[in-house]
């Protein structure tokens, strides 16, 4: 026993601290308790680890039987292997920089205890998540790390578009949901258990021919889930929306951690995925075309934290492609890589929105280089680390992850180095218009506190040496062997630079000719208004789904059966009636009736579907 | 021979009774016919030689329900609603639908062998303990509790019309 | 004839312990109030409380020793015990919200309370009935009850038009019921459920299949109207949001769950013979009465009839779990309505409380920034919410889970996807509750709602403990619903 349980149980006892007693305690004492609970729980998870070491096997702990009935047997269980040490430390190391930065960051806010309240509540779901020995509880993480997110993208609930965006969250997340759950249940029937150790040993002792169909299903509906957690294809729509919610929140859910749950979810579940290779082909054309369409949309945008929002979705785009060519191991890396820098980029826009009094739109900035240097400087190594500068940490784990694509097909890797062109281009894009040039704002930039740019330069290490000190895939050995051979030194130089003819187109049209970029826009016209609009993607769901849902209950349900059906046939009726009498009558239904009808319809339609069934051959028996 | 002729009178008499009941404007008719086609329910137990039954009926539904319908009817004044303009008078939906189940009823009756069941036998001559006490037997003895609980029915009946006729404050 | 003539045993009255003493509850409050007079009406409450209690305890006792009573018209299994049990609850927690709004309504009565009394005892012999006339007068005696307590607001013209709309056209539906009932008697020449099921499998028996299924189809009808099962569930969402609030509470729960039980009963008791032939019309109607349920409720406006129209869809939810039929799917159905008992309420006491005199603020945008008058009932609302949405820590969500992993078990993949679609498109018009409370302005006309009454905070409390208990540890329910699921043939 290490007593795992007390990873998940710190930030709950903070939740709980803070969200009953939080309104009566300072601000001072509401960040000690939140940080502290995060902090504790690091601590307690790299001590639980080390004394676990080297944790060849997984080690599980039984607390007790959580549902106990029939074939029904579910026990509450927390486990770790080596996947689940990993995710551990990104979650909980990052949280804790996060909450501090957020201590900074909140300061001046309302609500300040219920916003560390639902953090802290949010990351015992999340370690509930990552921690869970079974599919059910890890379900209970995923829905509730849903609810924390909707919560905090409602934060600021006094703007109205903050509350539609956490709206959204919630119902696209619903569906995905829909998809987890059914999975679950058909993994229940498959293997009659939901136990992690107990379903993958039988999913490996199937052969691939035997039950593909079901193997496909299953993993097809774990894809929806993920694809809802992970925003993909065709569920991305609510993460751009979700940076409603404030900065730190962005950073660590929107980026950072739960929208990696995904990717979580299905390396987790490698041992079914490999059974099934049209899933797999399917989560990595998902992945790749996710990690295009939101590259070309990141291009276009204005609103700092909507260009780095796009490129999240982008970069779990990448790492779904990983997952779809069976490189597990590199798309975890990238997960991990991945948070380092991308909390760092939300982190550092969070702090030059700060400096500029809550101004986001990027054409408003310009020339901050020399007014908020520190800033400056740490969003400097995030930037070169998404864009694949040789030897910083996101180009280990993307060059994994493109020599894995290429031994699987050419093809995809091709459009994936075009992709981390196009990524390096809009994260330069961000920082030449952000920092470069002439100041074209109007607030006075004043550097943030040094709780604020503390984490950040942290995390700035980590997002150049990250890759280096953690040789994920060498962790992840023992749960995913890696196949290909070693390194290819050509893709390894054609990936390096792809990234730095972003990085060099960026400059050429945002530094070198200011004037470039509109013309360009210009002369592409209707491409450049599709793609400005996010290939209108919202409007189409809005269009066909959502519109007719909402009316379609009215006007079709409720039109439909009780009004012109109802009262149509009672009119109708009606009116055959008046036409054998020849009477005058006014005839207007009553509603009664109208169920009364309904009722005498019923029983004869069942009464004649019951013979039916029973058979027309009458006699006796 | 002659009993089929008493069943086809009494059956004549419950239908047509029913149908005028649904049918006349005036409550007062209304009530009457009810009673004629009560009349022929009895008529029919009678030949089914449940006299008990017959005098229940007779007593219970005629003497007793069917007086009190036409006290309410004769101290309420009803005539004046019927001569009111009626909306909703949807009759032929109504018979559509009776039609409709009646057909049903018929057309699952016959499939099944029941209309070409070999000719009635008349019930048998009563032996032994008479109607009623057969009847107290079963009601008192396999059904205590139904007939119990039936007085808790009607309890609750008579606390729901007195609220409903309570005068409102 | 009288010589051998055996009076029931001392054990059979016990078994029927609950109803007596609701009944003698009743009665014993009726007269109370003539005694008493009008000045201390206050004290109706809590005597209906300590009635309901104790019939309570009388449902445990007669549990603790299993049997048929009176020459079978009853048998007191766990089933029956289980939804005595939960209907007995449903009554304390009405009781519960129901003084608050009865004095502001101007409308305390002991007849309020002795009707509550009468109808559970209704339900508790439903619950318990083993015989289709028992059956029959049990739901009468709970329909009657409840039917009068939809209009009890006499001067409520919404009052009115619920209470005649249910007496009418529930009486129409149990007529189909009773028919139903005649033809099978017809047919087997018993109205008990083990014989009739012996005599529909004995090999030996003649009889017409195409009958008996009929006879399936018309009782279906008289049950299916009670559960607001579809397409029998118009008569729901007109009530629902026309009778006074707690009435309202406790009609989508306590005559519901008793339906239900009895329901279950008769199919998988007397009609387990012949499921082939009843199964595809339940599985339309459980489609049915979610789709309907769930896409209605998308654009009400009104916090009752949504809450009304949520109601079909959860009864549509439970008739998956009839579909199944099979051990885990009784189970699963005892499990789904005993959470959706106590979410329900919670919601309804909180709507009971929030609708103010005369229920004058039942439009959700009524709930615009109550979060911030009323954190703690705003939190609790948005717990019994989520619980209705099946999100996993509560009730709702094992609920589902239950329903659905028995659906699956019996390999009825479609009815599932059908139905986790749409307990997907349910969070919908759930959440919108939650947004308004939490995101929107309050405005000048909100807030009349004074502070929560003890009896409502009670029962919210109650509620509350209820949703979490069923949903954090389920292994306790569960266990006795499946220890009770086999329904002795």
């Amino acid at each position: 026993m290490h007593h795992l349980w007390l990873i998940p149980f710190f930030p709950l006892a903070g939740f709980l601290v803070n969200g009953i007693f939080g309104r009566r305690f300072s601000k001072g004492l509401v960040s000690m308790v939140a940080v502290g609970s995060v902090a504790l729980s690091f601590a307690w998870a790299l001590k639980c680890l080390l004394a676990l070491a080297p944790l060849e096997t997984p080690h599980v702990e039984r607390y007790f039987m959580w549902i106990q009935s029939g074939s029904l047997a579910i026990p509450y269980e927390l486990s770790v292997d080596r996947l689940t040490a990993i995710m551990l430390m990104v979650v909980t190391g990052i949280g804790s920089l996060i909450h501090i930065y957020a201590t900074g960051y909140m300061h001046d806010e309302d609500g300040f205890y219920r916003f560390f309240a639902y953090l802290n509540l949010f990351m015992f779901f999340m370690l509930t998540l990552v921690l869970a020995n079974n599919y059910l509880l890890l379900f209970v993480g995923w829905e509730g790390v849903g609810l924390c997110s909707y919560l905090l993208i409602g934060y600021y609930f006094l703007k109205h578009s903050a509350s539609t965006a956490g709206n959204k969250a919630f119902i696209v997340n619903r569906i995905g949901d829909f998809g987890f759950s059914l999975a679950m249940f058909l993994i229940f029937i498959t293997f009659g258990s939901l136990d992690f150790q107990k379903v993958f040993e039988a999913a490996k002792a199937v052969p691939v021919e035997v039950s593909a169909g079901m193997m496909t299903a299953i993993c097809l509906l774990l894809l929806v889930g993920a694809a809802g957690k992970s925003a993909q294809i065709p569920l991305y729509v609510w993460l751009p929306d979700a940076m409603e919610g404030p900065t730190p929140v962005s950073a660590l859910i929107h980026a950072a951690t739960m929208v990696t749950a995904g990717v979580y979810m299905v390396a987790r579940s490698a041992a079914i995925f490999t059974k099934a290779p049209i899933a797999m082909e399917t989560v990595a054309w998902v992945g790749l075309a996710t990690a295009v369409m939101a590259a070309t949309i990141g291009m276009t945008q204005f609103d700092i934290k909507k260009v780095y929002a796009y490129s999240t979705v982008s970069q779990l785009g990448y790492m779904f492609l990983a997952l779809g060519v069976g490189a597990f191991s590199a798309g975890i890396w990238h997960v991990v890589t991945h948070a380092f820098f991308k909390a760092l980029l939300f982190l550092g826009a969070g702090s030059v929105i700060h400096a500029l009094h809550h101004e986001q739109d990027m054409r408003n900035m310009g020339g901050l280089r020399t007014k908020i240097p520190i800033t400056f400087a740490v969003l400097a190594c995030a930037w070169i680390a998404i864009s694949g500068v040789p030897f910083t940490s996101g180009w280990y784990s993307k060059e994994a992850i493109l020599g894995a694509v290429h031994h699987h097909s050419p093809l995809m890797y091709w459009i994936g180095v075009a992709t981390a062109a196009v990524t390096a281009f809009y994260v330069s894009r961000s920082m030449f218009m952000t920092f470069f040039g002439e100041y074209r704002g109007h607030a006075h930039p004043h550097e943030s506190p040094p709780v604020m740019w503390v984490p950040l330069a942290v995390l700035a290490v980590l997002s150049l040496a990250g890759g280096f000190l953690f040789n994920v895939p060498h962790i992840l050995e023992p749960l995913f062997p890696v196949e290909h051979g070693g390194h290819d030194i050509m893709l390894e130089i054609i990936g390096s630079a792809a990234g730095l003819v972003g990085i060099g187109l960026a400059y050429v049209m945002y530094v070198a000719s200011p004037g470039l970029p509109d013309s360009i826009s210009s002369s592409l016209g209707g491409v450049y208004r599709l793609v400005y609009n996010k290939y209108y993607v919202d409007e189409a769901y809005d269009a066909t789904v959502v519109r007719p849902l909402v009316s379609g209950s009215r006007t079709g349900l409720w039109q439909f059966g009780d009004v012109w059906l109802i009262d149509g046939v009672v009119n109708g009726m009606g009116g055959f009636a008046r036409w054998i009498g020849g009477g005058v009558r006014t005839l207007q239904s009553g509603s009664i009736r109208s169920y009364a009808a309904w009722v005498v319809a019923g029983a004869v339609i069942f009464i004649i579907a019951a013979g039916a069934i029973a058979g027309s051959n009458g006699g006796l028996r | 021979m002659l009993d089929t002729i008493f069943f086809y009178v009494f059956a004549l008499l419950t239908i047509g009774g029913a149908i005028a009941t649904i049918t006349r404007r005036s409550a007062m008719h209304s009530a009457l016919s009810l009673i004629v086609s009560l009349l022929g329910v009895a008529g029919l137990y009678l030949l089914q030689k449940a006299e008990f039954l017959f005098a229940v009926q007779i007593v219970l539904y005629i003497g007793g329900i069917m007086v009190l319908f036409l006290f309410v009817i004769m101290l309420v004044n009803l005539d004046q609603a019927a001569k009111e303009r009626q909306f909703n008078r949807q009759w032929l939906l109504g018979l559509v639908a009776s039609v409709l189940v009646g057909a049903q009823m018929v057309w699952m009756l016959n499939s099944a062998g029941v209309l070409s069941l070999p000719a009635a036998v008349p019930a048998p001559a009563a032996t032994g303990p008479g109607n009623i006490e057969a009847l107290a037997d079963l009601l008192f003895r396999e059904y205590l509790l139904p007939f119990e609980v039936a007085s808790l029915l009607l309890l609750v009946a008579i606390v729901g019309s007195v609220m409903m006729a309570k005068k409102t404050s | 004839m009288l010589v051998n003539f055996t009076p029931p045993s001392a054990s059979e009255y016990i078994r029927v312990l609950p109803e007596i003493l609701l009944t003698v509850g009743g009665t014993i409050l009726m007269i109370a109030e003539g005694l008493a007079g009008e000045r201390h009406r206050r004290g109706l409450a809590p005597m209906a409380l300590a009635f309901l209690l104790l019939a309570l305890g009388g449902a445990v006792v007669a549990g603790m020793d299993p049997g048929p009573a009176f020459n079978n018209m009853l048998t007191v299994d766990g089933y029956a015990t289980f939804f005595r049990l939960l209907v007995l609850i449903v009554g304390i927690l009405s009781v519960l919200i129901s003084g608050s709004y009865l004095t502001r309504e101007n409308a305390d009565s002991a007849d309020y309370y002795a009707l509550i009394l009468f109808s559970l005892c209704g339900q508790s012999i439903l619950a318990s009935a083993n015989e289709l006339i028992m059956v029959f007068i049990g739901l009468e005696i709970s329909s009657i009850a409840t039917y009068v307590l939809a209009g009890f607001l006499r001067n409520d013209k919404r009052n009115n038009e619920a209470a005649i709309k249910y007496f009418l056209l529930g009486s129409f539906a149990t007529a189909f019921l009773l028919y139903g009932v005649g033809w099978i008697y017809g047919v087997t020449g018993t109205t008990n459920l083990q014989e009739i099921h012996r005599f529909l499998t004995s090999s030996e028996s003649v009889y017409s299949p195409l009958l008996v299924s009929a006879c399936a189809a018309m009782m279906f009808v008289g049950f299916a109207f009670k559960v607001s099962a579809a397409p029998f569930q118009g008569w729901a969402p007109d009530v629902y949001q026309g009778a006074p609030a707690p009435v309202s509470a406790f009609m989508t729960a306590a005559p519901k769950a008793a339906a239900f039980a009895v329901f279950l009963r008769v199919y998988s008791i007397a009609f387990s013979g012949l499921t082939e032939r009843w199964q595809p019309i339940l599985w339309v109607s459980a489609m049915a009465t979610m789709v309907i349920g769930n896409f209605a409720a998308l654009r009400q406006d009104n916090i009752k009839r949504m809450l009304a129209y949520s109601s079909v869809a959860h009864a549509g939810y439970v008739m998956v779990a009839v579909v199944a039929h099979s051990e885990a799917g009784v189970a699963a159905a005892m499990f789904y309505l005993a959470s959706y008992a106590f979410m329900n309420l919670g919601a309804f006491a909180i709507v009971t409380h929030y609708v103010g005199k005369g229920e004058r603020y039942v439009g959700i945008d009524d709930m615009a920034g109550y979060a911030r008058q009323q954190p703690l009932i705003a939190a609790l609302f948005t717990w019994f919410l989520l619980s209705l949405i099946g999100v996993p820590l509560t009730g709702g969500f094992f609920g589902k889970f239950y329903v659905f992993k028995s659906a699956i078990d019996s390999n009825l993949i479609w009815l599932t996807v059908l139905g986790l679609l749409n307990s997907a498109v349910a969070a919908y018009y759930y959440l919108r509750i939650i947004v308004v409370m939490y995101f929107h302005e309050p405005t000048n006309e909100t807030g009349a709602a004074g502070p929560v009454p003890a009896g409502v905070r009670l029962a919210l409390i109650g509620s509350a403990i209820g949703v979490f208990v069923l949903g954090v540890m389920p292994s306790a329910v569960l266990e006795f619903a499946n220890r009770s699921a086999m329904l002795s043939r």
